[in-house]
């Protein structure tokens, strides 16, 4: 069988436009589908105290109408091409089928620029995701997922909910929206990639004209990070259920991290290996039985802030204690040991060889092309990172496990049949 | 009213294609039978340097006997567990070791085994599967520990009110016919399943002649052959399936109500109606009024239900179409307060003036464009081309892909009408309602 890596390519047309907007645009020829997003730098982050939900409601409200078109006619144009666009916290994406990469562009930057937020259709909308966050209040996972982040992050925005709560959405007003869309998005806050079977000339022409005028509103004001310090805090969602949702971590790493490629490694011989190669889910689910579902990683979340260690387990409410207990040897084991010849190997050359996977769709190129742009990764990113990962020693496994896992100070945050003091006895395993 | 069937008697017939090109989606069919009977298709689509192999077996929960129920999906955990020359671990750990991806799914009509692997080493993948076609250890301990995965998984399911909801729905809407149970199986019978039943059923049904490999993406025809005839040529094929005798499935006999209760303040509501089998032109039509009530934000009952009246959070329909039967799907969950009977009623209005009015042709041309441009979604990947084509090879025939676009745009508003009329209709409806409250 060949060794022989095949090679992924990814070409791309980077532009900065006179507005201060980032085109980057990534032609494939024969590509059934055209994918664009468009990230507005801030998001969650800049929501004000008690006002959380509103940067997610200003992306998720911005395609109800624009000042020339109301939401029936944007979408009557855009359907029947297999065109649909979404936001959120982060901006705007899209995709459209076939050769109408114009329209899907046309109505993205339309509803960036123009979004009107009129009263009924947010209202309306309003209604519906206080009544969808209600029940989110009493649903097991979510409350667990919430709470861990709020023991890992504090009061910091990251530990809150970035879709807000039933409360603070509930209280915007659809001017709140179109103040803080005005305030905040603007073309030099701006990442656009485009990536699809299109002539990235003509994109960047189109994308020129559609942004004209569009106002600068200069570079963001970054905060300063401040996280509460590592140490064993806990929280219990009681529900009566079958299974537990366990969450257990702390504060991660951010991916600027020197030690990121050595993470990446960690995590896959720890928690995140493909089947049951992972010790956590060998262990845990494969020889125990304990859960369907169990995974542990690290570099999954870093972002320009620290992301977090998390692992999860959802299972038994007699098996608590045992998956605890588990999670915690693992990440001692991976700190004391050096990881075994065989398990390196493995995760290096799964890392080596799924370099060209994972790019097949076209939303996967527009994303990664502008996360590329965020962290300022080299033009040669995707082609060096392979040799990154196979260049990881077992010491370097063991050194990156010692420095950034904290097996002693982990937050746990559960729910389902549990109680607070079951969960403190796992916890000092 | 459909009688029980062989899983024999379902088998195809052969009729090879050979560099077909299939519409739309760039790719070109190759369609082979080895001397035992496995049929291989070969979806040839250059550009991506990935190959996917999808190894489909003609046997799903519909198949099982009722003591037996759980054992298809139950097998699909297994067969990761080993085999007499690749131990517990390898096809995870050679899989991974390649850069690929593996998985399963079990459903009532099959049940397939997935690999995605860059194209020059997809070899690995047909290795894999040619010897767990037949060589598989079923080890008693790990058939217990797997056990009580699959258990949890039970748990993790019993744990999520929609599909609590959608499975008593489910079960009065098929009644004693297999596809009214749970794919995955029930406690009572997963509990004392033993090794002995489980080898049973996969003698007896993971047979060459009960499969069709697919594979999809950057490969060469003729040296993909030869490596599948290689690996697989040599297996043999044993007695065909016994007969499955079950409950036939029965034409509705008025409507069917359930009311649950469950702890939270959503009030979410499921209706099926009884429908056809996949393939049929009424599946078409069915796709078009599943694209019509829910496809978008000017489908009728997004359009009603949550912008206009304001009655639901959400709302989506599908069609789901099987080999012996299927269910038109419609759920809701309603916004805190409103009256229920009204959220019903709104449904039931525009499920009659499907039957009553013909759809205005303006809408008609938008819903048939939303239809064409979605199928290149369905291609996008090879991945995605493998599972969409097996889907038909395995439960219908392939080759309604090859005038899929003539038979689509053959739906008329007239035809719409008629299948509203005949199908959904009050009498062959099960509504299933889960309101907040303590569960009795």
């Amino acid at each position: 069988m060949s060794t022989k890596l095949p090679k992924l390519h990814l070409p791309k047309q980077r532009y900065v436009l006179p507005n201060g907007l980032v085109l980057i645009v990534s032609r494939r020829e024969g590509a059934p589908i055209t994918a664009a997003r468009l990230m507005m730098r801030g998001g969650t982050s800049q929501d004000p105290a008690g006002k959380e939900g509103l940067s997610w409601m200003v992306g998720r409200l911005a395609d109800q109408g624009t000042h020339q078109h109301d939401e029936a006619e944007l979408v009557t144009r855009l359907e029947p091409c297999g065109g649909s666009i979404a936001g959120n916290q982060s901006g705007l994406s899209g995709s459209v089928a076939g050769d109408h990469w114009k329209v899907l562009l046309e109505t993205l930057l339309e509803v960036a620029r123009h979004a009107a937020y009129p009263n009924d259709p947010v209202r309306m909308h309003q209604r519906r995701f206080q009544a969808r966050l209600e029940v989110e209040q009493e649903d097991p996972r979510s409350q667990a997922a919430q709470r861990f982040r709020h023991l890992v992050y504090g009061k910091h925005w990251m530990g809150r909910p970035a879709h807000g709560t039933a409360e603070t959405i509930g209280a915007f007003t659809p001017k709140d929206l179109l103040d803080h869309h005005r305030s905040h998005w603007a073309p030099d806050r701006a990442i656009l990639s485009v990536c699809g079977d299109v002539d990235p000339g003509q994109v960047k022409k189109l994308v020129q004209r559609l942004t004209r005028g569009w106002q600068q509103l200069g570079p963001l004001t970054a905060s300063k990070s401040r996280f509460p310090k590592d140490g064993n805090r806990l929280d219990a969602f009681k529900k009566s259920r079958d299974q537990v949702h366990v969450f257990l971590g702390h504060l991660g790493v951010r991916r600027s991290e020197p030690d990121w490629a050595s993470l990446v490694v960690m995590d896959h011989i720890l928690g995140t290996g493909p089947g049951f190669t992972a010790r956590i889910t060998k262990r845990l689910r494969d020889e125990q039985g304990l859960a369907y579902s169990v995974y542990a990683d690290i570099h999954g979340t870093a972002g320009r802030l620290p992301g977090c260690f998390q692992a999860y387990i959802g299972t038994s409410p007699q098996h608590v204690h045992t998956a605890v207990g588990g999670f915690l040897e693992e990440m001692r084991r991976i700190q004391d040991e050096t990881v075994s010849k065989a398990e390196l190997k493995l995760a290096r050359d799964y890392l080596v060889g799924s370099s060209p996977l994972g790019f097949e769709r076209a939303s996967q190129r527009a994303a990664y092309l502008v996360t590329a742009e965020v962290y300022g990764h080299a033009d040669d990113h995707l082609s060096k990172l392979p040799g990154q990962f196979a260049s990881v020693t077992a010491k370097m496994v063991r050194d990156a496990a010692r420095k950034h896992l904290r097996p002693d100070r982990c937050c746990l945050s559960a729910s389902g049949p549990v109680t607070k003091q079951g969960l403190r006895r796992a916890l000092a395993q | 009213m459909i009688g029980p069937k062989t899983i024999q008697a379902e088998m195809r017939k052969p009729a090879p294609a050979r560099g077909l090109a299939l519409p739309g989606t760039g790719a070109k069919v190759h369609e082979h039978y080895l001397r035992n009977g496995l049929r291989l298709v070969l979806l040839e689509r250059p550009g991506d340097l990935v190959v996917t192999s999808l190894l489909w077996y003609g046997a799903g929960s519909r198949h099982e006997a009722p003591h037996e129920a759980g054992v298809a999906h139950f097998l699909e955990h297994m067969m990761f567990k080993g085999t007499k020359r690749f131990g517990k671990g390898l096809v995870d750990a050679t899989t991974t070791s390649l850069g690929g991806s593996n998985n399963a799914f079990t459903s009532f009509d099959h049940t397939a085994y997935w690999f995605e692997l860059a194209s020059d080493r997809f070899e690995a993948a047909l290795e894999l599967e040619a010897d767990r076609m037949k060589g598989l250890l079923l080890d008693p301990a790990e058939f217990i520990s797997e056990k009580a995965v699959v258990l949890e998984e039970l748990s993790m399911g019993r744990d999520d009110p929609w599909r609590r909801l959608s499975q008593d729905v489910s079960h009065e809407l098929f009644g004693r016919h297999p596809y009214g149970a749970p794919i995955i199986g029930h406690p009572e019978t997963l509990q004392p399943m033993s090794v002995e039943i489980m080898r049973a059923w996969y003698e007896r049904t993971y047979q060459p002649c009960m499969g069709t490999l697919v594979l999809a993406g950057d490969l060469h025809p003729k040296s993909t052959l030869s490596m599948v005839r290689k690996h697989f040529g040599s297996i043999e094929s044993g007695p065909a399936p016994a007969p499955v005798l079950c409950a036939p499935l029965r034409e509705p006999e008025g409507e069917r109500r359930i009311e649950k209760r469950w702890d939270d303040a959503a009030s979410r509501l499921v209706m099926a109606y009884s429908t056809v089998s996949v393939g049929t032109d009424q599946d078409f039509d069915l796709d078009l009024i599943d694209t019509l009530l829910t496809g978008g934000r000017v489908s009728r009952l997004y359009k009603r239900l949550v912008l206009t009246d304001g009655l639901a959070t959400m709302v989506g329909s599908s069609s789901d179409t099987r080999m012996e039967g299927g269910a038109f799907w419609i759920n809701a969950e309603a916004v805190p307060g409103v009256d229920l009977a009204e959220l019903e009623r709104v449904i039931e209005e525009e499920i009659t003036r499907l039957a009553d009015e013909p759809i205005p042709a303006k809408e008609m041309r938008r819903v048939q464009r939303t239809l064409r441009s979605g199928d290149a979604f369905e291609a996008e990947t090879v991945s995605d081309l493998a599972e969409w084509f097996g889907g038909f090879a395995v439960d219908a025939d392939w080759r309604m892909l090859l005038d899929w676009e003539e038979r689509r745009a053959a739906v008329n508003a007239k035809r719409v009408r008629a299948t509203a009329r005949q199908l959904l209709t009050r009498e062959r409806r099960v509504v299933g309602w889960s309101l907040p409250g303590k569960e009795s």
